[in-house]
């Protein structure tokens, strides 16, 4: 106000005088005045010249939120066309939009080429390994629902396989957090993670081993609970009952359980640099295995190997080792262990004492490429008599197009624990791409 | 059968134990985590003593990046208040609010969370949103900090959060705001001065988060080293970047301390520019310890390197 003011003033002053007053009749001190309110009212105007432009880009800025608002709210709404009168309706209906859950779909293409001679599947082939389509939403204040459906044109049909679907519930009494359903066990690091998010191309031997193709993913119940210590460390202990219809060290039979505990902590010895360390411990059935034929009159029959069945038979331990160093320009070093070993009968495997781990050093150094190497090591459960380890080492690199899309190229070469076995080299290509809403839960 | 009783019976012991840890820490100061330090430095002015603050997002880092840590979880866990950057800036903040088991820091309905972004006047905000246009942000521009005065309403959005919460220290909380303010005041007056003699002067940044501190001091943002937002700068592109800082005599390449310095560097040898490695957060350098200290050492660097007549190559 006190700038119009002045502004005004200046305006009456040389509008009122100037015209009526030479100039040369009138004494310096009048005239310095004049020039410094002169040079005043030019810089008035330039300030009002200023906030004029302000208001229009705010009212600029203002104007594309609210349209912005309307259209994010109101799906089909054009942008450009959205009137005072029609807004209310599309901006109610992108409200009630708001109860979709969020859907990403993820895509994993993958061809390899081996020394292998056999025809078994993923030899010398290009497949769309997996497709992901995930859901995810708040079911209530209380809890959220995740469903991961995934499709693959891998094996030998077309499959479509619920790899998770599962409801979470905060705030259960003494601090427990829960989860229902279909849920990839808290087994270690790599067995939580979905394909596509492996620095590999597959996941390591023992996993595959012990657990199957993709790890352990079955539905079950899970609790979870952080345990409070003086230092503060972030330290959890995870619980999970198990259907024991997956998982090829167990029973396979759905009324026999798997019992899983799992335990992590998590250090931060160094700036930028964390130690996570994980134990893992699975109880299950051994079953003796079944053979299923036809008997004289050809009719279908399934007879067991052996007699009766060990209870508890199998016990998987686990141990896992992540140290992750954050370096300059967003560069990461990543050297994740897993180990396990197993104690078991020898109903439905040979190898009474199974054990394997993998060593992966992975570094992301720049936005877009990430290098690594896995090594795997493996007396697997099938293997019989005297017998070398299987062992693998798996080189690769990553070249990151985008967050959403990455490329891939891995080289493995194996050998075999049984003596009849062969070594091979194989190359893998992997591509992954992404659209939609896409969140990997954070682990605690 | 033996040692699945003695791993359950550990399993449940944890039970028994209190359930959050935090009821082992004495003392009554509100315990606020923050997703950046930027938000961190600014809630501690306003807090004072009152406060035990603690910062998700490391400043060293892409702050559209962050893997969450089980130390972020567990802080955010035994939190009283969480503040954020609301928008989408944070891509990693819901995963940790649902690791957290707190609905209440759920933005934008959860009591105890204070979205700093509220009320800001948002650049960049697309009539339309598609991954054709790179990683783009659908509420708009999420930089919005660099620009001093949306620092003023971020401290205002945190004392008016924290006043709600704890309206017993209400009073404390908004003589704090004020005194910010006060300070803020002053810097931008220095700002302004220091950088009025390169009103419109055109600028290359390397990600586009330059838009606020560009428009309030009216520089000219001639083009990014990304072809589009998030997308990594390729031989073309950088091409015709180096063929702009010629034809307007740019001297001037503004990149973020964790962005990579060869393609800043190709480009601004091209043209006999300047590669400014800018902080984005509090505590990013050492210089930087502070928002108002960061924002400093942005504008000088900035002046001082607009200001050279000879452009040395470093």
């Amino acid at each position: 106000m006190k700038r119009i003011f002045l502004l005004f003033s200046a305006a009456f002053f040389f509008g009122a005088s100037i015209p009526t007053a030479g100039a040369d009749s009138l004494p310096d001190s009048v005239l310095n005045d004049i020039a410094q309110l002169r040079q005043m009212m030019e810089g008035l105007s330039s300030t009002v010249k200023d906030l004029k432009e302000t208001v229009r880009e705010q009212s600029e800025v203002i104007q594309n939120q609210t349209l912005r608002l309307q259209v994010l709210e109101g799906g089909a709404a054009s942008a450009g066309a959205v009137s005072a009168a029609t807004a209310r309706a599309p901006v109610s209906a992108g409200k009630s939009q708001g109860f979709n859950p969020e859907i990403g779909v993820v895509g994993t293409v993958q061809a390899s080429q081996t020394r292998s001679d056999e025809d078994g599947e993923g030899n010398d082939t290009i497949a769309l390994k997996e497709l992901e389509l995930n859901f995810s939403s708040y079911v209530d204040p209380y809890s959220r629902l995740d469903a991961i459906i995934a499709f693959n044109d891998n094996l030998e049909e077309q499959n479509v396989d619920i790899e998770e679907a599962y409801y979470s519930h905060w705030g259960l009494p003494f601090g427990f957090r829960g989860q229902i359903g279909k849920f990839r066990s808290r087994i270690g690091k790599q067995n939580l993670q979905h394909l596509h998010a492996l620095e590999t191309v597959d996941y390591a031997w023992v996993i595959r081993d012990f657990f199957g193709e993709e790890g352990l993913a079955s539905s079950g119940v899970r609790l979870a609970h952080d345990v409070p210590n003086p230092w503060d460390i972030p330290v959890s202990v995870t619980g999970e009952v198990l259907r024991g219809n997956n998982g090829t060290s167990f029973s396979g039979v759905s009324r026999r359980p798997i019992f899983n505990v799992h335990g992590n902590a998590f250090f931060e010895p160094f700036d930028n640099a964390s130690l996570e360390l994980g134990w893992t411990t699975l109880f299950g059935d051994e079953n003796p295995p079944q053979f299923s034929g036809f008997d004289e009159n050809g009719d279908p029959v399934t007879t067991a190997v052996s007699d009766g069945r060990n209870k508890y038979g199998v016990r998987v331990y686990g141990a896992d080792t992540t140290v992750t160093w954050l370096l300059s320009e967003n560069r990461t070093l990543k050297f994740q262990n897993e180990l396990y070993f197993q104690r078991r009968g020898n109903l439905s495997h040979v190898n009474e004492d199974p054990w394997g781990f993998y060593s992966l050093l992975d570094f992301r150094f720049s936005r877009q490429f990430s290098t690594g190497i896995r090594f795997d090591y493996l007396e697997p459960l099938d293997v019989t008599g005297e017998h070398h380890a299987s062992t693998a080492v798996s080189p690769y690199l990553t070249f990151w197009q985008s967050e959403f899309a990455s490329f891939q190229v891995q080289y493995t070469h194996s050998d075999p624990a049984s003596a009849d076995g062969f070594s091979d080299d194989a190359v893998y290509l992997r591509a992954n791409f992404m659209i939609g809403a896409h969140k990997h839960p954070v682990q605690s | 059968m033996k040692h699945i009783k003695i791993l359950m019976s550990l399993f449940f012991l944890a039970a028994l134990l209190p359930v959050r840890a935090g009821s082992l820490q004495a003392g009554d100061a509100i315990r606020i985590v923050a997703t950046t330090t930027t938000f961190a430095d600014l809630a501690g002015r306003i807090a004072g003593d009152r406060a035990q603050i603690y910062a998700i997002a490391s400043p060293k880092r892409d702050l559209h990046f962050i893997s969450v840590t089980p130390r972020d979880v567990l802080k955010l866990k035994k939190a009283d208040v969480f503040i954020h950057g609301g928008l989408d800036l944070e891509a990693w903040r819901a995963p940790l609010v649902d690791a957290s088991g707190r609905p209440e820091f759920l933005c934008p309905s959860g009591s105890r969370q204070i979205d700093v972004s509220a009320k800001i006047p948002l650049l960049e905000v697309p009539d339309s949103v598609s991954r054709v246009q790179g990683d783009i942000h659908a509420y708009g521009n999420p930089h919005y900090w660099l620009d001093p005065e949306n620092g003023r309403i971020i401290a205002r959005n945190i004392a008016e959060g924290l006043s709600r919460l704890y309206p017993e220290d209400a009073d404390t909380f908004q003589a704090n705001e004020k005194n910010f303010e006060a300070q803020l005041d002053q810097k931008m007056l220095e700002w302004q001065a220091l950088l009025a003699p390169f009103k419109g002067a055109a600028v290359i940044t390397y990600h586009r988060s330059w838009a606020y501190f560009a428009r309030r001091f009216e520089l000219e943002v001639a083009g990014e080293l990304e072809p589009k937002p998030g997308i990594p700068p390729t031989a073309r592109h950088i091409a015709e970047l180096e063929k702009v800082m010629q034809e307007k005599r740019i001297r001037v390449v503004m990149k973020e301390t964790y962005f990579e310095n060869r393609s800043a560097e190709k480009i601004a040898a091209s043209a006999g520019a300047r590669v400014l490695n800018l902080a984005q957060a509090a505590g990013e350098l050492k210089e930087t310890r502070d928002y108002l200290s960061m924002l400093d050492y942005d504008v000088r660097l900035l002046a001082q390197a607009l200001g050279e007549k000879e452009v040395s190559h470093e």
